[in-house]
């Protein structure tokens, strides 16, 4: 049996052989399609596939297995590129697309194919693709929306559109009526890119990102849970990944703005934006739209601009709490946890949320929104 | 940034988001935004939000607010100031001038359609004042076409029952009628879905919208020109109920269609047709034919009454033309017959078939008119259930006054003579009293109730119109056979000429009677002078009287006698060739025989002179001469009529 297959494995391997690229691509996709959507997949069935990938598809390896240690052409990149989207964006059968897309993308060599993979969302984002836009977004979910390779796929995306393009101008803005799931996961990955202070060197979102995001916030209130609404259909088999929105990301953006010396008036817009969008969350038990811990993230960064005011600047306490700038992240702070605590949407240690806000200085609306935490909480009890 | 510690939390969220709206408006949204969440239960910070959002001009934000008051804060008398601030608003959209107005009635559109349900149902039920209360109810359901359904019953019984004890409710043009038939029950009509509304419920409203339209039709046309309460193509929207309420009784839709290519004729084809189709097994309470019928009934009536005083040129007395029962001569060639005769020669008909003729031809359509309505008339009036139904409608929708005239006209036309009198007994209105005299005196004639007739004639004289003087008629004589009808202008020389004719006939019928009457051949010549040469032919066989008996007396020659034609005749039977006839006309003579021999020369040349002094008179006006005549002369008129 086990030689019998091995045979045909090897004459399958041979006939693509004799084929020349893109058509051998081509061919040893829809293989690949066999192999793992099949009703019966086997760690054989899939192991040949992932080397048909990496043999016929990706070039990464010659026929006796070992890795060509160059990149792709240019050419043969544009021929993938092409040979992909072509073949995704016709796939109508979503499990089954979405199964060869995680497998393709995903595993050991993620890494290795994330070139190609920006490139061809960077394509689906520019003629467009909602198909090929969802499997990506199923892709950035199961793999983490904040997880390393979302982020640099935002990267590329952002490069693309927001560094080489006007964006005024570019279908990127029609993105989140084209597919609202994965511009949801988009912004997520993109948030861990910018005020991230536990990076080497903090950057800023550049101001045409700023607008778009604010753009599409402001008039889509239920984009940033839009990932939640909708589940990708996944392999059989497979757990689905809770998306994580990108409201305590992009709260955390408008929070730090003022102590950044951010102050484009983008930034109020934005927030504002926000909190309407966080007032529409729908209520569900148990709530899933934000997580507190990921509500923390300004916490390290006020307290290291205190002290930076204090040690640096040598300004005095009562100095130190007037500074508009810091009043003025407080207040932001402060109003996104109090609305988001009245809708109920916010999961996980709140308890832990509310006793690490009291680390900050004295902010008045802070005040209250704890002391009304707290009384509420009593009220519950 | 001052921050003062005195201050209330609320207060101090509140401050926030007021200081901050003239430099960020954004900011300002966002503390609104917290400050709301954070007091879901204070009402003064929710109201405080909602005025925050509202003087910021923020229309999506401030119908946000807006919406969760009323939501939660249902019993606040500040929001209940608000709520009637944007009813008051919604009711007077048109006015673009007022700024707060505008904004309420924006604000509005970005409610929720739940809530905006919500807040009229709430205002509407808040309201004492009952035709405010309709008011909003109706904004309610024009606003939202799936609350019809839950409260139109409601409604309209709130209506009917205001109606009942308001002051002028007695009177069907009131307010709260015209609330239910010019605007819910266009409103119903409107909805594509059938109402679940009692099949006796629908009888009512179209009852309520009949009596409403008719009463406003009736209407002087001056008090309705001062106020709002000016309704246009009135009729058009009649037809509309019907329509409405025969789709929701899954009436024959062509007995409800009166848009495409209406006609009364067309009209009057569909009722036979339904009347044809339905004649076995017509259910009693199916009221379909009664209403479509007392309907379309009264609106020819309402046309045929109009007809009759058709628009006089600006500036002229407009003319009422009239039924009378006029005359007809055998002698004079018949148009109507001989063409009436090639239709049918053998129907007995052709005979008994009245001919209805006009003054000239743009009157036409009184005409056709008055046989519709007859037609109808006789529908009606055609099976008991019927009659008893419409006599029934008709003690609510109170038609006798515009029936009034007809019912005569229509006991005219089917020879009901003695009706036709009681109806015009009955008739005590003041300015109909000379048309109501000058009826009777038609009918009386036509009874051959000779002597009773001059009663009639004499109170009519003194009502003769003297605004609207007109000429004579040329129609009142037709040829032929047949009853003859007539309308009549009603002007001055025409009734006159009417009731003279009247009178001239009275008297020459009546002269049977009589072996020799002279006072009734020297009436008949007086008579006959107003509508010279018309009445010519009366006078050749009693000029052969005179002739027979050689002697003519009348002592009412000078008074009354002027025509030209007349004289010239009279002259000639006195002269030898005319036979020499003792003519005995000056009354100061007495019985003094004049003769033509030379002893009465004196005579004979008193006679000459008379006559030639009447010649003179002969461009005097006539009618007021026969008016002086029977006024003057009844005593001596009714002699001849006994």
């Amino acid at each position: 049996m086990s030689g019998k297959s091995g045979a045909s494995e090897i004459s399958l391997k041979q006939s693509l052989r004799k084929i020349e690229y893109p058509s051998s691509a081509k061919d040893a996709l829809n293989k690949i399609v066999d192999l793992i959507c099949g009703r019966i997949t086997s760690i054989k069935n899939m192991d040949l596939a992932l080397d048909l990938m990496a043999e016929f598809v990706f070039l990464e390896i010659d026929r006796r297995g070992h890795k060509r240690g160059f990149p792709l052409t240019p050419l043969i990149e544009l021929q993938l590129i092409e040979l992909l989207y072509e073949y995704f964006n016709n796939m109508s059968n979503e499990s089954a697309r979405n199964t060869v897309f995680l497998s393709i993308f995903s595993g050991t060599t993620a890494i290795m194919r994330l070139g190609v993979l920006t490139k061809l969302v960077s394509v689906a984002i520019a003629i467009p693709s909602a198909t090929i836009l969802s499997s990506a977004s199923a892709w950035m979910q199961q793999l983490g929306n904040t997880s390393q390779n979302s982020c640099k796929l935002a990267e590329g995306l952002i490069q693309d559109y927001f560094y080489f393009y006007n964006p005024n101008t570019s279908s990127i803005n029609l993105v989140p009526s084209i597919s609202p799931q994965f511009t949801a996961n988009f912004l997520t990955a993109v948030t861990e890119n910018y005020f991230n202070f536990t990076k080497r060197e903090c950057i800023f979102p550049p101001k045409v990102l700023m607008e778009s995001v604010t753009t599409w916030v402001s008039e889509n209130p239920g984009l940033c849970i839009a990932a939640q609404q909708k589940q990708a259909v996944l392999p059989p088999g497979a757990i689905a990944m809770e998306a994580t929105t990108p409201i305590a990301g992009l709260l955390r953006w408008t929070v730090l703005a003022p102590i950044n010396k951010q102050d484009s008036q983008v930034y109020g817009d934005l927030h504002l934006a926000l909190l309407n969008s966080i007032i529409e969350i729908p209520k569900v038990t148990p709530p899933k739209a934000i997580y507190a811990q990921h509500l923390t993230g300004p916490i390290n960064p006020i307290l290291s601009y205190v002290n930076d005011l204090r040690n640096k600047q040598e300004l005095k306490l009562d100095q130190i709490l007037n500074e508009d700038n810091l009043q003025l992240a407080l207040d932001r702070y402060a109003q996104a946890i109090q609305v988001i605590y009245s809708v109920n949407a916010v999961y996980g240690h709140v308890d832990d949320l509310f006793h690490q806000l009291k680390l900050l200085p004295f902010n008045k609306l802070m005040s209250i929104v704890i002391s009304t935490y707290k009384k509420n909480k009593v009220i519950i009890l | 940034m001052e921050i003062d510690l005195e201050i209330s939390d609320e207060d101090y969220v509140i401050q926030r988001a007021k200081d901050s709206f003239k430099s960020n408006p954004v900011a300002a949204k966002a503390w609104v935004l917290t400050a709301k969440t954070l007091y879901p239960n204070n009402f003064a910070v929710q109201f405080e939000a909602y005025q925050i959002e509202k003087d910021a001009g923020h229309i999506k934000e401030a119908a946000k607010c807006f919406s969760d008051l009323i939501t939660s804060f249902q019993q606040s008398p500040d929001l209940w100031k608000e709520i009637e601030k944007v009813t008051a608003a919604l009711r007077a959209e048109s006015d673009s001038q007022d700024v707060e107005k505008q904004f309420l009635c924006e604000m509005f559109r970005h409610i929720s359609s739940e809530v905006q349900h919500k807040l009229l149902l709430f205002t509407a039920d808040h309201c004492e004042d009952t035709m405010e209360h309709c008011r909003l109810l109706l904004l309610l359901l024009q606003r939202f076409p799936t609350a019809i359904s839950s409260n139109v019953l409601r409604l309209v019984d709130t209506l009917m029952s205001a109606e009942k004890h308001s002051i002028d409710g007695h009177f069907p043009v009131n307010p709260y009628r015209k609330l239910l038939v010019c605007d819910l029950l266009p409103l119903l009509a409107n909805e594509p879905t059938k109402l679940e509304l009692s099949s006796k419920m629908l009888h009512k409203l179209l009852q309520k919208a009949i009596e409403f339209y008719l009463c406003y039709l009736g209407l002087n046309t001056s008090t309705i020109q001062d106020s709002d309460t000016k309704i246009e193509d009135p009729w058009g929207k009649l037809f509309g109920v019907l329509e409405f309420i025969g789709k929701q009784l899954n009436w024959e839709p062509y007995l409800t269609n009166f848009t495409t290519n209406w006609s009364k004729e067309s009209y009057w084809q569909k009722i036979i047709t339904f009347c044809q189709s339905k004649s076995k097994g017509y259910p009693l309470e199916d009221k379909q034919l009664l209403f479509c019928l007392s309907v379309f009934f009264v609106h020819c009536l309402f046309e045929y009454n109009a007809s009759l005083i058709p628009e006089s040129s600006p500036g002229q007395t407009p003319t009422t033309y009239m039924m009378v029962e006029a005359f007809s001569d055998s002698n004079l060639p018949s148009l109507i017959a001989e063409t009436k005769s090639k239709k049918r020669k053998s129907d007995a008909d052709v005979f008994t078939t009245p001919s209805v003729t006009v003054e000239k031809p743009e009157l036409k359509n009184i005409q056709s008119n008055f046989m519709i309505c007859m037609n109808c008339w006789d529908l009606l009036n055609s099976s008991e259930n019927l009659q008893r139904e419409f006599i029934k409608l008709n003690a609510h929708l109170k038609l006798d006054l515009i029936l009034s005239g007809f019912v005569i006209d229509y006991a005219l036309y089917k020879n009901l003579y003695d009706e036709a009198l009681m109806f015009l007994h009955k008739i005590t209105d003041t300015t109909l009293l000379a048309q109501k005299y000058l009826r009777i005196t038609g009918i009386l004639y036509v009874k051959k109730n000779y002597s009773s007739c001059l009663e009639p004639i004499l109170l009519a004289l003194p009502l003769l119109p003297t605004n609207n003087v007109g000429s004579l008629s040329n129609n009142l004589i037709i040829g032929g056979n047949q009853k003859h009808l007539h309308y009549l202008p009603l002007t001055r020389m025409a009734i006159l000429q009417y009731l003279v004719k009247v009178l001239l006939r009275c008297v020459r019928e009546n002269m049977a009677k009589h072996s020799y009457s002279e006072l009734s051949i020297g009436h008949t010549f007086v008579l006959s002078q107003l509508d010279w040469p018309q009445e010519e032919d009366f006078i050749p066989p009693l000029l052969e009287q005179i002739q027979q008996h050689r002697s003519f007396q009348y002592h009412n020659f000078q008074n009354y006698i002027i025509n030209v034609d007349i004289l010239e005749e009279i002259t000639y039977l006195w002269t030898s060739q005319g036979g020499q006839i003792q003519l005995d006309i000056l009354p100061h003579l007495g019985q003094r025989r004049i003769g033509t021999r030379g002893a009465d020369k004196g005579v004979k040349e008193e006679i000459k002179q008379a006559i030639r002094r009447q010649i003179a008179r002969s461009n005097e006006r006539v009618d007021e001469l026969l008016v002086n005549f029977i006024l003057n002369e009844r005593a001596q008129i009714l002699q001849t009529l006994v």
